[in-house]
């Protein structure tokens, strides 16, 4: 099989993004050596993968997001119109010669120095910008840090109460969380399943009153090696008003109510 | 040939009207909605997918639209036609941001986002065209074998390359290009039939 042959093969996975570094490389080394049955071939690949986006299941947008993105693009359109008709405006004025000679010497004499100027702004700006990349970065490892205390804490603490969330169907694995009075719950769960059709896991706080509602509360699901770590920092004040905890899959972004049975529950007082 | 049948058949990937493109591209802004109220359940599904968060996904979707309205000139209708650009422009964002953000970290802005109302009755009269295109797409995906189709979607939908695919389900690296390129050649012939 000759070479270009060889890399022709690559090309539908390379307009799918799933070629490693080095066939990545030859191929597109290929490509811009000008190889034109392989333009076209991924001109087609490019059109095959883009229909793949067909397979995400159906989700509508919010009329909230409709409405965002439309004020957004009037705005952008009436600020380009009223631009434009200030250039308009003053395209018309006439202008006397002498003037024109006088803002080209300036420009002229301005030249280098602008330039100049615009080099050490860039510079400065450049600085600012990874100054603010660093600042941002830290702070976010101290939250990592003050999360993984509190987390620790609630672990450790002797007035934590652990609470197991069983599942209804045993061939699943169980829940556990611990919850402080104060601090929080901290849910774990090993070898956890990620649920179908995109659905994700809810966690509901069941109240003792009779017929209180169940409290709508933190969305989760498992990491790739099913592995569930998940801090729910507003649980309600007083533990003994909860009767148990229930876990249920709900569709992206959870539910204000259960829109399914609970899958765990684990009895809290 | 392929891909002039397509088009010639679906032209402006579905939208039977070029002329709309155009009028976006003239900065109209009647057009821009118009193509939003065609497009954006696709791509809002698609982000959606790729994220597996409706309120990041929502962002994503709105900085997608956002950025084809202030970029319209980087679409060239006689490069391609436009849906299938949108889509790609689409799931490059997704994947940005999926790539950009450890794991840790989306967890915790996930807790502070405000969920966003979602419509819980698609629009089928509107989202008719897609609908069908969506449900062809679906089903030559489904006369391939599971692991094909899983090996596809992990590439598609979670931004992964071969050997990260064949790591991933403990395959050999050899057995997961052949399922994907195979799958992709078998979708194509399917469409090719279809269209």
């Amino acid at each position: 099989m000759s070479e270009h042959d060889q890399l022709r093969e690559l090309i539908e996975a390379y307009a799918l993004g799933a070629l490693d570094a080095n066939e990545r490389a030859a191929l597109e080394a290929h490509l811009a050596a000008g190889c034109p049955e392989c333009a076209k071939a991924l001109e087609e690949a490019r059109w095959l993968v883009s229909q793949l986006a067909y397979l995400a299941p159906s989700a509508e947008p919010s009329d909230m997001l409709r409405a965002r993105i439309l004020r957004s693009v009037r705005a952008d359109a009436a600020e380009s119109a009223g631009g434009a008709r200030i250039t308009e405006a003053k395209s018309s004025r006439a202008i006397p010669f002498w003037l024109w000679a006088g803002v080209a010497a300036l420009l002229l004499l301005s030249i280098y120095s602008t330039w100049d100027a615009r080099k050490m702004q860039q510079e400065v700006a450049d600085m600012h910008s990874r100054a603010a990349a660093e600042l941002k970065e830290r702070q976010q490892l101290e939250q990592d840090l003050t999360v993984a205390k509190h987390e620790a804490w609630i672990l450790t603490d002797p007035n934590s109460k652990k609470i197991d969330i069983m599942p209804t169907d045993k061939a699943m694995p169980k829940l556990e969380a611990m919850w402080h009075p104060q601090l929080g719950i901290y849910v774990t769960a090993q070898k956890m399943p990620m649920p179908k059709n995109n659905k994700v896991l809810q966690l509901w706080l069941i109240p003792k009153a009779p017929g209180a509602k169940p409290m709508p509360s933190h969305v989760f699901w498992p990491d790739a090696n099913g592995k569930i770590g998940e801090m729910v920092d507003n649980p309600p004040e007083v533990m003994a008003e909860t009767k148990a905890l229930a876990v249920t899959e709900e569709p992206p972004g959870g539910s204000p109510q259960p829109t399914s049975t609970p899958i765990w529950v684990g009895g809290v007082s | 040939m392929f891909l002039a049948a397509i088009t010639s058949k679906y032209g402006d990937g579905e939208s039977s009207d070029p002329a709309l493109v155009e009028r976006f591209l003239r900065r109209d802004v009647s057009a821009f909605e118009e193509l939003y109220d065609r497009h954006s359940r696709v791509v809002y599904a698609l982000v959606v997918r790729i994220l597996q968060q409706g309120a990041t996904a929502e962002e994503v979707v709105q900085d997608v639209f956002l950025h084809l309205w202030r970029n319209a000139g980087q679409y060239q209708a006689n490069r391609g036609p436009f849906v299938p650009w949108l889509l790609t422009l689409a799931r490059n964002r997704a994947l940005d941001h999926l790539r950009l953000k450890s794991e840790r970290q989306r967890r915790r802005e996930d807790q502070t986002e405000e969920l966003p109302a979602i419509a819980q009755v698609p629009d089928y009269e509107k989202a008719l065209d897609e609908k069908r295109r969506a449900e062809r797409v679906r089903s030559l995906m489904g006369t391939l074998s599971a692991q094909q189709k899983k090996a596809i979607e992990m590439a598609y939908f979670e931004g992964l390359s071969h050997s990260e695919i064949a790591a991933s389900l403990k395959e050999p690296l050899g057995t997961v290009k052949s399922w994907i390129r195979n799958g992709l050649l078998r979708l194509k012939e399917g469409l090719q039939t279809a269209s």
